[in-house]
């Protein structure tokens, strides 16, 4: 009877530890986790459903996305206390003075990003790791330019041309490109960060039909004839002439030395994360060459990965409407937001450029 | 028996006390403390967010156009809104159903959508600029994005089927017989409208007019889509000061002053109607 139990009570544990062994071996590097994405909706959300998240699913877990602009999330992190409904976020450079007066995200382990070696050393640090940037230009109707007699424009203030009135759409200040596009305006009108006048007067000078808010408006205004120009991302442009519209970019004149203007997407991992190793698995799939490039040729962003910026070349309309040389790209206009008073642009704004 | 009725009442009460009042008064609540950006307020009660509001001229001059743009769009969709209330009321036919069916179904459209119907109609490639065009009426296609007439059309187009429904109830109070009588004592038909109906659907159309008046202030989509950046109404700057600046007290402020000054002009226009009536009544 003994031996039947000792040889019964044998097998039972040899049985158990197999089993466990085997249950380990199959267990997934993120089983169960659930990771939880701030990002935009749209074309956005897509590339990662179609790239990141099937590679997260076969590891076992599971992406969820809180759709909205930046501003729109930052809005909720403030609304939560940094108590975030996500757990990795999209953050825009107009944001990153706003982040460092707060507390709400947790430093990156860079050696958990081994993909950071396709980025430039400036493109990440401890907080944040670059995702995208775009390059704001002004797109313009070759046609309808060549019907009025207008040369391509070279500068913000070739949009003040009176056979231009009312058909130019600029960036409103809401917008996720608002401040940057101001920003290129002020310095291209010989401001800075602290003497916003210069750029008002311009603005005002341009006499915008509209301020967009999103920058899919403005293809659908090319298409409509309802504007000439607008000042938009070049993916934006770049979008509209896939789409037929007869379009093409400039990267304006800042100032001396400096043609075209750069707005930078970073992401970061939000504090209150408890899937904290996802999140940095994440943002080092978000720099994959095939990511990169899927993102700018869908969502119209420029790729950081310098593979990705490679293949882009491979794309007439890109090699066309898009600055695609690394120095050039580099010496863009990046605004310092650590100078910019947010709230007396905004006012300064308000009060010049609405019709109140 | 009316008191065991309105018994009734007062479950929904309690509910919509808690839900709507009771966020409110949070929300209202911050708006006493000084706004310090990014959500933060300080911890002092302190009326300086009402202080800037009320000797800032932008904020005085988005609080008047605020005013203008919905008190011009209630009035107008009230004239274009009658016409079609009185026709449908006063239908035999079923007909009348099918239309009043269409009315509601298109007043629940979600106004987004609605609101880029009217964009491409208005674009310069749309109809109306095309046939103004080739009648040679306009020289340049015009845009209405980024205007207070814009504004306006938006807000019509958001409530022009509420007002229609609204005066509907209203004319279908109003007997026939009334009309006959009239017409039988050699009043002409302008003359019914002037001395039978309109008198007699006065009360609905200050009513109404009020009920549309209020949706078009707090009206955001129409205002911040065919305002096109350009035009600010206080509920888009609501909207701008909490996305952009993250300034929960001033967004407060500004929309208190939106709720309380829609609660005193209803209440003014309503005495105001009531002491004309009687006045009017007394020199009867």
């Amino acid at each position: 009877m003994n031996k039947i139990t000792k040889t019964f009570t044998s097998v039972a544990i040899a049985v158990g530890m197999v089993s466990a062994v085997a249950t380990s071996a199959s267990a997934a590097e993120f089983d169960g986790v659930t990771l939880k994405v701030a990002t935009w909706g749209g074309s956005w959300k897509a590339n990662i459903e179609k790239i990141i998240v099937p590679k997260f699913e076969a590891l076992g877990g599971k992406i969820e996305f809180v759709t909205g602009s930046p501003a729109a999330n930052f809005a909720k992190l403030v609304a939560g206390r940094g108590r975030a409904p996500f757990d990795v976020m999209e953050v825009l450079d107009a944001q990153v003075g706003d982040f460092a007066q707060v507390d709400f995200l947790q430093p990156i382990n860079l050696d958990l990003i081994p993909n950071k070696v396709n980025l430039q050393p400036f493109q990440y640090n401890e907080t944040y790791v670059g995702s995208w940037n775009t390059q704001e230009t002004i797109c313009y109707n070759t046609e309808k330019f060549a019907e009025l007699g207008l040369a391509a424009p070279k500068t913000y203030a070739d949009l003040a041309a009176p056979a231009l009135q009312d058909k130019v759409s600029l960036p409103d200040i809401n917008s996720g490109a608002g401040l940057a596009n101001f920003g290129g305006v002020i310095y291209a009108a010989g401001g800075d960060e602290q003497n916003i006048q210069p750029g008002l007067d311009l603005m005002k000078k341009i006499n915008a039909t509209k301020f967009w808010t999103r920058g899919g408006e403005t293809k659908t205004q090319f298409e409509s004839g309802d504007i000439y120009a607008a000042v938009v991302h070049a993916g934006w442009c770049t979008r509209a002439a896939r789409a037929g519209s007869p379009v093409m970019t400039v990267h304006p004149e800042i100032k001396p030395g400096v043609k075209g203007l750069a707005k930078e997407g970073w992401l970061g991992i939000m504090k209150s994360s408890e899937n904290v190793d996802a999140a940095h698995w994440f943002i080092n799939e978000y720099l994959t060459t095939d990511f990169q490039y899927e993102y700018a040729i869908n969502s119209g962003v420029f790729p950081l990965n310098q593979d990705a910026i490679e293949k882009m070349k491979t794309d007439e309309i890109n090699a066309k409407l898009m600055e695609l040389d690394s120095g050039a790209i580099s010496s863009m206009l990046r605004l310092d937001y650590s100078k910019v008073d947010k709230t007396s642009w905004i006012d300064g704004w308000n009060k010049t450029l609405t019709t109140n | 028996m009316e008191n065991r009725w309105i018994a009734y009442l007062i479950p929904p009460f309690i509910v919509t006390l808690l839900l709507v009042a009771g966020s409110q008064f949070v929300f209202i609540q911050n708006s006493f403390y000084q706004d310090l950006g990014l959500g933060r307020t300080g911890t002092d009660l302190t009326l300086v967010n009402y202080l800037k509001f009320f000797t800032d001229s932008f904020y005085l001059k988005t609080f008047w156009i605020t005013i203008k743009v919905s008190a011009i769009a209630a009035l107008l969709t009230l004239f274009l809104g009658f016409p079609i209330a009185y026709v449908v009321a006063r239908m035999k036919s079923k007909l009348a159903m099918f239309l009043l069916a269409g009315i509601v179904v298109s007043t629940f459209v979600t106004i987004v959508i609605k609101v880029f119907g009217l964009i491409i109609i208005f674009s310069a490639d749309g109809v109306i600029n095309k046939t103004l065009l080739n009648l040679g009426l306009i020289e340049r296609a015009y845009s209405i994005i980024g205007t207070q007439e814009g504004v306006v059309v938006g807000l019509m187009h958001f409530t022009i089927g509420f007002s229609v429904l609204l005066l509907y109830s209203v004319v279908v109070t109003v007997p026939p017989s009334l009309e006959y009588a009239a017409q039988i004592h050699g009043a002409s038909r302008l003359r019914v409208y002037q001395r039978v109906i309109i008198p007699l659907c006065a009360p609905g159309f200050v009513v109404g007019g009020l009920m549309i008046f209020n949706m078009c202030m707090g009206a955001f989509t129409s205002a911040a889509l065919l305002g096109g950046g350009r035009v600010l109404t206080l509920p888009v700057l609501v909207q701008r000061t909490v996305m952009m600046e993250v300034k929960y007290s001033t967004a407060a402020s500004i929309a208190f002053v939106l709720l309380v000054s829609v609660i005193l002009i209803n209440l003014f226009s309503l005495i105001a109607i009531r002491r004309l009536r009687s006045a009017r009544l007394v020199v009867a």
